[in-house]
């Protein structure tokens, strides 16, 4: 019988994208094409991850040329410790599903291009 | 193509302008990013993301507004209170049976929801917005009865007028009636734990019969509110699609009679009994109507018996609620239809028992497999 997680298999997904590098700030974008996941689901996530102090956000602090001030996303300290123990607690095949691999992203992101 | 994304992209920054300001910037982040996703169906795909989200958003507001309806459900409470001491002198004996149905309504919307948190009959407020709706705007209503007979009094000269002057005797009887009902329904438990419900129930009902006779409005407004918190609790076997059907009907029935009130109304009291005849004969068509409507919202699926059961008793839930709120808004109008409070529930529970039975043998035939509305359902 397998171990039951606090994360459902997105925000592990996640969890795992914002832990590859976790003092770079990403993007929503970019993590929806890392994940797989839509917008729909990835910001509900963003914004729980948010209110329990796991993630932090901000906004851009420059304004770029051509595009809007993006919303940036890293993990915390408590959050990496968090989605660090929470990846390690996962079972082996559902712990290669949560890790986010870029190649086998699925198609629909796939064909958006970079 | 173009057009629907920047049509969509308005929606998103307007939808994302109603969150709090804690939630906004999510939304527009959604927004900010939109620009990086590519053109045509991704693009669309990611604003209609960030719609989801708002609307997720929406729901925790959705509780903020109900908090806010309780809060302003408790300032009217108190209002009421301060006005019932302020309004009619104090020689008046009437003015303190007013001052004791009035701390009794308000008790009664504080001391249920507390007991409902306990016990789950009362409470949990259910999640649909129906609920919400319903049990702010019912608690609202009760108040509004308070302020109406506050109303009615202040302009009556001091004397023996209404249900009669404050009785410390009676009020007295009824509170040992009710402690006499709690403790047979404690030993009853204790003594017999299998005893059928229905022997719970008849004891119940024995005591609400007698104190309803002595201390008639208290009793009237300690089960309204109690009704109210039970139809509108997460554990209430009033379906959400028939508490909204009940819900309406009651108020086209009661809006419809009151102006039939109005304009019948004579200083001779000459068309009392034909104003008695459209109240009852309204009420008992609408309910049914309200029956037929709720019994044929509810899913058709599994055993045909037990379909046809859910069915008619969501008729008669239906009638119920539509009979109650008419009742409700008529003695917010008019104080002496508070015989309404009783016989109203009474007649949409036979009203609504009857078009829900209909209703159950002659469900609505479904939608053919080809319908756009079929369709459009089975894809979402």
């Amino acid at each position: 019988m397998s171990r039951r997680t606090a994360f459902s298999a997105q925000t592990l997904a996640l969890l795992a994208a914002l832990a590859t590098e976790p003092s770079v700030w990403r993007h929503g974008y970019d993590l929806a094409r890392e994940t797989g996941l839509k917008s729909g689901t990835l910001y509900p996530i963003l914004v729980r991850l948010a209110d329990r102090e796991i993630v932090e956000a901000c906004w851009e602090e420059d304004q770029p040329a051509g595009r809007p001030r993006r919303h940036l996303y890293r993990l915390t300290t408590e959050g990496l410790a968090t989605a660090t123990a929470a990846l390690a607690a996962v079972p082996a095949p559902a712990a290669r599903a949560a890790r986010p691999d870029r190649a086998a992203a699925p198609r629909r992101l796939a064909r958006e291009g970079p | 193509m173009e057009q629907l994304t920047r049509i969509l992209t308005g929606i998103l920054h307007k939808a994302a302008r109603m969150l709090p300001p804690g939630r906004r910037e999510w939304a527009e982040a959604v927004a900010a990013e939109a620009g990086q996703v590519p053109p045509g169906w991704p693009r669309l795909r990611w604003l209609a993301g960030g719609l989801r989200l708002v609307a997720g958003e929406a729901t925790m507001m959705r509780k903020t507004v109900y908090w806010l309806g309780i809060g302003a459900v408790a300032a009217t409470a108190a209002w009421v209170v301060w006005l019932s001491w302020r309004t009619s002198p104090a020689a008046d004996a009437q003015t303190v049976t007013d001052r004791v149905r009035v701390l009794v309504g308000v008790a009664a919307l504080v001391v249920l929801p507390w007991v409902g948190r306990r016990r789950g009959w009362f409470g949990p407020v259910g999640s649909s917005l129906t609920a919400r709706l319903v049990r702010v705007a019912g608690c609202a209503a009760v108040c509004g009865l308070g302020l109406t007979v506050l109303r009615m009094d202040s302009h009556l000269a001091p004397g023996p007028h209404g249900p009669g002057p404050f009785s410390l005797p009676r009020e007295i009887a009824a509170l040992v009636l009710l402690g006499i009902a709690a403790a047979a329904l404690a030993v009853v438990k204790i003594r017999w734990p299998d005893a059928d419900a229905g022997v719970m129930w008849a004891i119940t009902g024995v005591a609400g019969l007698l104190v309803l006779f002595t201390v008639p409005l208290q009793a009237l407004v300690i089960g309204l509110a109690a009704g109210i918190f039970a139809v509108t609790s997460r554990r209430s076997p009033v379906a959400d699609a028939s508490l909204a059907v009940g819900v309406l009907t009651g108020l086209a029935v009661g809006l419809t009679i009151a102006l039939a009130i109005y304009e019948l109304n004579t200083p001779t009291d000459r068309y009392v009994d034909l104003m008695l005849l459209i109240t009852f004969v309204a009420t008992l068509l609408f309910a049914a109507f309200a029956g037929v409507a709720a019994a044929w919202l509810l899913p058709g699926t599994g055993d045909p018996q037990e379909v046809r059961m859910a069915r008619t008793n969501q008729g008669l839930l239906a009638g119920s609620v539509a009979g109650a709120v008419c009742g409700l808004l008529l003695t917010n109008f008019f104080v002496v239809a508070v015989f309404m409070m009783i016989v109203g529930p009474l007649l949409g529970a036979g009203g609504g028992a009857l078009g829900g039975a209909v209703a159950a043998d002659h469900p609505p035939r479904s939608l053919p497999g080809r319908s756009w509305a079929a369709g459009l359902f089975v894809r979402f």
